[in-house]
């Protein structure tokens, strides 16, 4: 379980952006992980594994899951306020992980926007 | 992706022992709300699901572990120490109850723990 | 309604029914020399009968539960002894004999009862306390 090296190389794995085929991402370094990373697991996107999807697959999935997390929460919470027998635990934890997801997602959006500005600053 | 953010199975594992907590807790309060309760006999998790809890505990595997739901059944192995049939004993049901409550808190902690980590990675500031 | 400790209506229920099993040992206590009731006959001793009734699942929705019985004071009744006679001819009460009936309640029992109703009524208040305590645990998740 290593979410500080997970988000880097998830990100660095969104697909084939334009003009950047020459930059394989599998090439960059990440910061601790060596190659292809020995600590791989199953759910995490190795480097070196090209996933196919084009980069608006990838951001419209972030956002219906992010989606899903939304309304899981909402439905834990209507079932603990409504006296349905919904365990107090599951409502709030529910709601932190909708929290953390929306986080990830408007941190992905700043640094799209961000690494956007950047190259509209380059000069040609 | 944020599905895999929270499929560890660590995690998992944290989040199902908070549900089994939960209803055992509930079975201690009702032992104890039965404490003079003529023929009653004391409730507690079922043995078949404690042991599933820890082979898919320790095998760590997602898939088991996503599918485990909490039961209960009469405790068999109490005796009655009262003519009346009752088994519940209050020291005993004091000790589950303080236990429980333990295992509560260090499980709470872990997934706080997760979370707050992954806020952490996520946003770069510590809260 | 929104029930954040989920589970204790039973303890609910127990301590209700407990604290009226403390109210009538206390009255008894109370009226243990009571020969001259508002009816005229001298104190009967009254005892409380718990019942098991709403059989209710357990566990919440969740859960595959047992159905466990819900504690509830069934009656408080008199209890069906007779009472002591004692010869005592200066006593107002007294009969053409010379004895006075006097309740038939003793002491050491009625305290064994109290002792036992209020080891309950405490265990009872420990877990709700504990539930308590492990809601505002888990209210706290993911801050600091």
């Amino acid at each position: 379980m290593t979410p500080l090296s997970a988000i880097p190389q998830t990100m660095y794995n969104f697909g084939t952006m334009p003009g950047t085929d020459a930059v394989r991402p599998n090439t960059l370094p990440t910061p601790g992980v060596e190659g292809p990373s020995p600590l791989s697991q199953p759910n995490e996107i190795t480097p070196g594994q090209s996933t196919g999807d084009s980069f608006g697959n990838v951001l419209g999935k972030l956002i219906s899951d992010v989606n899903t997390k939304q309304n899981a929460a909402t439905a834990a919470v209507d079932g603990l306020q409504s006296g349905q027998g919904v365990p107090l635990h599951q409502a709030v934890i529910a709601m932190e992980e909708a929290n953390v997801s929306f986080q990830l997602m408007v941190e992905v959006r700043n640094k799209l926007l961000d690494s956007y500005q950047e190259m509209m600053r380059m000069q040609i | 992706m944020i599905e895999g953010l929270f499929n560890q199975p660590s995690y998992l594992a944290a989040k199902k022992t908070l549900d089994a907590v939960a209803v055992r807790q509930e079975a201690i309060a009702n032992n104890i709300a039965n404490l003079e309760t003529p023929g009653y006999k004391r409730v507690d998790l079922s043995p078949s699901f404690r042991a599933e809890l820890d082979r898919a505990v320790a095998s760590g595997d997602v898939q088991q572990l996503a599918s485990l739901k909490p039961s209960l059944a009469v405790d068999t192995n109490a005796v009655s120490s009262s003519q009346d049939g009752n088994t519940v004993s209050l020291e005993n049901e004091m000790v589950q109850l303080n236990q429980n409550a333990m295992v509560h808190t260090l499980e709470t902690q872990m997934v706080s723990t997760m979370l707050m980590r992954l806020k952490m990675a996520i946003t770069g500031k510590s809260s | 309604m929104i029930q954040p400790l989920s589970g204790i209506q039973n303890t609910v229920a127990a301590l209700d029914a407990e604290r009226t099993r403390l109210d009538v040992i206390s009255e008894n206590i109370a009226n243990a020399n009571t020969t001259h009731g508002v009816d005229g006959k001298p104190y009967q001793r009254k005892v409380v009968v718990f019942e098991n009734a709403l059989q209710q699942a357990m566990g919440g929705p969740d859960a595959n539960s047992a159905m466990t019985p819900q504690l509830r004071v069934a009656r408080i009744q008199n209890d069906n002894r007779a009472p002591i006679e004692i010869y005592a001819p200066g006593n107002p009460d007294a009969d053409a004999r010379g004895m006075v009936a006097t309740p038939n309640i003793n002491i050491h029992e009625e305290m064994a009862d109290l002792i036992n109703a209020s080891r309950a009524f405490e265990a009872n208040l420990a877990v709700v306390k504990n539930e308590k305590s492990m809601a505002m645990q888990t209210l706290s998740i993911g801050k600091h």
